[in-house]
């Protein structure tokens, strides 16, 4: 809502700087987005007119113009506005104006005087267009007459943040009221000459009443419709408008003053002699002014004649029954429509207006019949005409609640201490049926505050006007009752910790993807959650998987030059079953390039490999019981068909690590490098884990083991797991653990085989092992892999 | 030999190896001493040989004497020796030649995200003012995270929330606050109660500087009897001078939301230009740090709870503009760019 400082000024006795009005309604709630200054804050700019224009000789863009100052006074001046044309007539700043802060002094331009300088409208300070072009002014004015004349005093303009549940700020008179409330001053109204009705205005009649509580009409014939005065169009200027004619202006100008919206319609449309405010039927056709055609359904409260709808009510009149150049009588309306009703159509059709944002939050039913005095009063003393009596429907008059409450309560709700005398004064100025009686007071809100039902919206009244200062700080005190992080909140944190450890870089991604790729990592769109009002393509659905967002990651920042990566992010995944959404936690990450991140002098880079990869899964996930690597059966398109394996845990797939095929990297812009990615869900994790169970230490075996070294080659089809089963499984009275410490194939091995070497631990839990406790062991391991695996010892 | 003349001997013995021990310089020069006083044919041992001669009387003065400068002649000669075994290795270690200078090897480490960071940063502090983490869904119904807020379908507040809606069964939103976790919680648990909900909102807003249809908020509710909004105001006290010291100035302004009354903004001085305006703070010197206010009463019962018997208080701050204050970071996609310079700095 914009407020202009002199307009306000016609209701409430102010003597503030900008700055001071903006603390003052800071203070009670109602943010200033920003201040403005408008009017003319010029002087010594006079009209003048264009009588020759030669060109510059030194320039070709530049023109030398002479104008006609009026009693046979020329002048002579430089100017490069592309638009200069002989007999317009212009402002003329001369030298010693004043425009701004700035004084006009006499200049050389390329090596020719300029006595003045013709001025566009934002060198006047009037606009801040950045157009170029000076200001062509209206060819009737006569020669030599002050500009800033026309434009009325400096002034500011205070644009407001009037939240939802405040539409009587949405008004000069409201904010007023505020203010007055807060400085303890008189509320003046504007001076209203009453006018007499002569004749009958149309019949009302209202179908649905609880959609339109109020309907006010009047007719005015003989109108002459005109332009508005200056100072009206001056100040519908400042509120955003374009002044358009006086009908039309003087309906807008009411509103911005008294917060309640009228419309006038031109009577010659109205076929009839009763407007009827129903609600329309399903299908039928309306269009409204600007020439949108609707096709309306029965929420849709009209206002109507005998045979058609006219308006949308509240919202935007029809084509057929707007305010004409040539329109003579008028119907002006006066109503108060229901917010919700209002709100439907307005959502329905994306339609909205000044009008529909007044009635949506809920406009002064009583201040209807002020409004429509007001109006009347305008439209005859600029336009002229006869105005009929006012035909007021108003069957059921509102009543605010009455609120019972004690001083007490409303400082326990504050937590504050404000005296008794203080709330009252504060209450007296709000409503004038407020009795502070005994020990309990009551209070009615005046019909323009709605907001105020109960003692909870009157201690923020309280609040507010004694000022938020009197709350005091106390010292903290809390009521307790345990309770335990959310499983998931506490295993992404532990995840987060350890990838950030192994070098992992936390992302953060912006949860929507497109359809592509979702397909292009396998999931079905049915299957995931779509968003109906999507910003932008691509954007259409929710994860159901991080790695598209993390794979975009590693994009752009290969294209900012960072090619070693390492990247992770733990959030929430989304799918779709039977039409209901499932929220899964996920925890993803990529690895590119070397976990060194930069090349170094001291030793070589280790490139990410696939066993690096299956460190880290097994790493993060070792203290999960039950969580196994197996190679994946299905790997999924968009995986290396060979280098895939799955995260197993209770039988169930919980996710999967590998390379990446170089097709899907491809899609994402990625060609030059390998990309290895893991993935899993955590839903059954947190059922095997849980951060507030502790682990029992194992006791440390006392004696020390005794170490081996085995070589053995074997065909290069035998796996390491068969090799590993073959192992588990040696029967041995010693305990027993191995680690795979060599792996070679190649030169001084026949074609075919490979040579495994492991180191071997044996111990016993009660004493040192003798050596041939060892060698019996270990023969009996070297005979279980021949038979098992055909290993020969090397 | 007589008593007085051994006690003599020892007496210049001691005198003269001494000072030779003292005045060795060389690891052959000590041993050289060694044995010419402790050898076998060295000038203690032979005096000491004299001592068989001496009456038993006599023998008792003169062996304990002699013996003790024994001792004390091989603890010097044996100080010396590792002395200059010492020296030898250091002499050894001052021939190394490198450059410390070089640059260090890089060692991997990871980052956490600067959002985590100020996320973390928040949540503990509220967990010492005994806040308890809840969470709630991030597809919600309307009923969630509207209806029962005191957010009626058909009135204003409810569309100027930007709500993506969602495709499904029901009508189903991507939750626009942390405050669903509000109307979740409170159906399920009764006073007293005092969590936090930190997670992810959405609205229908371009990305810019400023805005992002992802962002982070942390709620926080406190209900038991006669909470009040004095309480509201010490809590909240508390968790700023925590995040920001106790020089952390903040002001309180009346504002509106649904689900409080009354409703307040929290503002911070701005730390990027100390109050004087500039772009982050629109020139105004504040940021608004976040909306709070003392629970509806329609809220309480909505959820049944009876707001004659309980009250509370609520507040919802954003995680990115205070990360955006606490981080120096300017531009609000910086945190969804995932530029590893930028996040190698957390």
């Amino acid at each position: 809502m914009k407020i202009l400082y002199s307009w306000l000024k016609d209701f409430i006795d102010l003597d503030l700087t900008p700055e001071e009005l903006v603390k003052k309604l800071t203070d009670l709630g109602i943010e200033v987005a920003s201040v403005e200054t408008t009017g003319a804050d010029f002087e010594g700019v006079n009209v003048a007119q264009i009588i020759k224009i030669e060109d510059h000789p030194n320039s070709d863009h530049l023109h030398l113009v002479t104008l006609d100052l009026g009693g046979a006074k020329t002048q002579r001046v430089v100017c490069g506005a592309p638009n200069v044309a002989v007999g317009q007539k212009v402002p003329l700043a001369r030298v010693g104006a004043r425009l701004g802060k700035n004084v006009l002094k006499p200049a050389v331009i390329r090596g020719v005087e300029s006595e003045g300088m013709i001025c566009s409208s934002d060198e006047l300070g009037l606009t801040q267009t950045r157009a170029r072009g000076i200001m062509v002014l209206d060819e009737n004015l006569e020669l030599g007459t002050d500009v800033s004349a026309l434009y009325g005093k400096p002034d500011s303009l205070f644009d407001l943040e009037i939240t939802s549940n405040r539409p009587d700020l949405l008004s000069h008179l409201g904010v007023a009221r505020e203010l007055g409330a807060l400085l303890n001053k008189p509320v003046k109204l504007p001076e209203i000459k009453d006018i007499k009705g002569e004749g009958k205005a149309l019949e009302v009649e209202i179908r649905n009443p609880q959609g339109c509580p109020r309907y006010m009409g009047r007719i005015i014939r003989g109108v002459k419709n005109t332009d508005s005065p200056e100072w009206m169009k001056t100040r519908l200027a400042a509120m955003g408008l374009n002044p358009k004619n006086a009908l039309v202006d003087v309906t807008n100008y009411v509103m911005f003053e008294l917060g309640n919206p009228l419309h006038a319609f031109d009577l010659r449309e109205v076929e009839g002699d009763k407007v009827v405010v129903r609600n329309a039927e399903e299908g039928e056709k309306f269009t409204i002014l600007g020439g949108r055609d609707l096709e309306l359904n029965t929420n849709c409260l009209m206002i109507a004649d005998d045979k058609k709808p006219t308006a949308l009510a509240g919202i935007m009149g029809g084509l057929n029954s707007g305010i004409k150049d040539d329109t003579q009588d008028i119907f002006i309306e006066a109503a108060y429509f229901n917010p919700p009703t209002v709100n439907k159509t307005v959502k329905k059709f994306a339609v909205s207006s000044d009008s529909s944002q007044r009635f949506e939050r809920g406009t002064d039913i009583e201040g209807a019949a002020l409004a429509m005095r007001r109006a009347s009063d305008l439209f005859t003393q600029i336009c002229g005409g006869t105005a009929s009596e006012i035909n007021d429907v108003y069957p059921e008059k509102f009543e605010n609640p009455t609120v019972e409450f004690t001083p007490a309560q409303i400082n326990a709700i504050l937590g504050a201490q404000i005296p008794e005398e203080r709330l009252k004064e504060i209450f007296s100025r709000l409503a004038a049926e407020f009795h502070a009686g005994g020990g309990k007071w009551t209070f009615k809100a005046p019909s323009h505050r709605r907001d105020l039902n109960h003692k909870w919206d009157l201690a923020e009244e309280a609040a507010r006007f004694a000022g938020y200062d009197m709350i005091p700080v106390s010292s903290t005190k809390a009521s307790l009752a345990f309770a335990e992080n959310p499983k998931g909140i506490d295993l992404g944190k532990k995840f987060a910790r350890e990838l950030i450890g192994f070098g992992f870089c936390e992302c953060k991604n912006i949860d929507f993807v497109g359809e592509k790729e979702i397909k292009a990592f396998g999931f079905d769109p049915k299957f995931c959650i779509k968003v109906k009002n999507a910003l932008a393509q691509g954007w259409d659905y929710l994860r159901p998987t991080l790695l598209p967002s993390l794979l975009k990651n590693v994009e752009s920042n290969f294209r900012f030059g960072n090619t070693n990566l390492a990247l992770f992010e733990t959030t929430k995944t989304f799918q779709s079953i039977k039409g209901f959404p499932v929220e899964g936690y996920g925890v993803a990450g990529v690895l590119t390039g070397t976990l060194e991140q930069e090349k170094f002098f001291g030793a070589k880079e280790r490139p990410v490999d696939f066993y690096l990869l299956k460190g880290i899964v097994s790493t993060l996930l070792a203290d999960v019981e039950g969580v196994t690597l197996v190679p994946s059966k299905n790997v999924p398109g968009y995986m290396h068909p060979k280098i895939c394996m799955d995260i197993v845990l209770g039988g169930k797939t919980i996710g999967l690590f590998g390379k990446l095929h170089p097709l899907t990297l491809k899609a994402f812009g990625i060609k030059t490098q390998e990309v290895w990615a893991f993935e899993f869900a955590t839903k059954l994790i947190e059922k095997a884990y849980s951060a507030q169970d502790f682990k029992p230490a194992k006791d440390l075996p006392v004696f020390p083991p005794s170490l081996r070294d085995l070589s053995v080659v074997v065909d290069k089809s035998v796996t390491y797991a068969q090799i590993a089963s073959a192992l588990d499984k040696t029967p041995l009275d010693v305990n027993f653990s191995y680690k795979l410490i060599d792996l070679y194939q190649g030169e001084h091995l026949p074609e075919g085989k490979k040579s495994v070497t492991f180191s071997l631990a044996f111990s016993h839990p009660e004493h040192t092992l003798k050596d041939k406790e060892i060698d019996e062991a270990f023969n009996r391991i070297v005979e279980q892999l021949r038979t098992q695996t055909g290993a020969e010892l090397r | 030999m007589t008593i007085q003349e051994f006690q003599t001997s020892c007496g210049a013995i001691e005198q003269e190896y001494k000072n030779k021990i003292a005045q060795a310089d060389s690891l052959s020069a000590v041993e050289e001493l060694r044995v010419a006083a402790l050898g076998r044919k060295g000038a203690l041992t032979e005096l000491l040989k004299g001592l068989k001669d001496f009456s038993i009387e006599d023998k008792k003065t003169a062996g304990p004497l002699g013996n003790a400068l024994k001792a004390s002649l091989a603890a010097m000669l044996d100080e010396k020796t590792e002395f200059f075994a010492a020296k030898q290795i250091n002499d050894e270690l001052n021939k190394t030649e490198i450059d410390l200078t070089l640059p260090a090897y890089p060692v991997a480490k990871g980052h956490r995200h600067p959002l985590s960071v100020a996320q973390d940063r928040m949540t503990d502090i509220l967990s010492r003012l005994g806040f308890e983490w809840a969470e709630g869904p991030w597809v919600e119904d309307e009923k969630h995270n509207f209806d029962l807020l005191n957010i009626p379908l058909h009135h204003p507040a409810r569309d100027a929330q930007d709500t993506f809606f969602v495709d499904g069964k029901m009508p189903l939103v991507l939750r626009t606050h942390t405050s669903n976790v509000q109307s979740r919680y409170m159906e399920k648990h009764k006073p007293p109660l005092r969590i936090m909900a930190p997670g992810r909102v959405f609205r229908n807003d371009s990305l810019d500087a400023t805005h992002s249809p992802v962002f982070h908020q942390i709620e926080g509710l406190y209900v038991d009897k006669n909470v009040s909004l004095a309480d509201l105001k010490s809590d909240l006290t508390a968790f700023m001078k925590g995040l920001f010291g106790n020089k952390a100035e903040i002001r309180f302004r009346p504002s509106f939301f649904p689900f409080t009354e009354p409703s307040v903004e929290v503002d911070v001085k701005c730390v990027f230009c100390q109050g004087e305006g500039c772009n982050v703070c629109k020139g105004s010197g504040w940021i608004e740090m976040l909306g709070a206010g003392v629970v509806h009463p329609n809220v309480l019962r909505n959820c049944g709870i009876d707001p004659e018997e309980y009250s509370g208080y609520a507040f919802g701050m954003g995680v990115e503009r205070l990360a955006m204050m606490m981080l120096n970071i300017k531009d609000i996609r910086t945190f969804y760019e995932n530029d590893l310079r930028v996040l190698k700095q957390f």
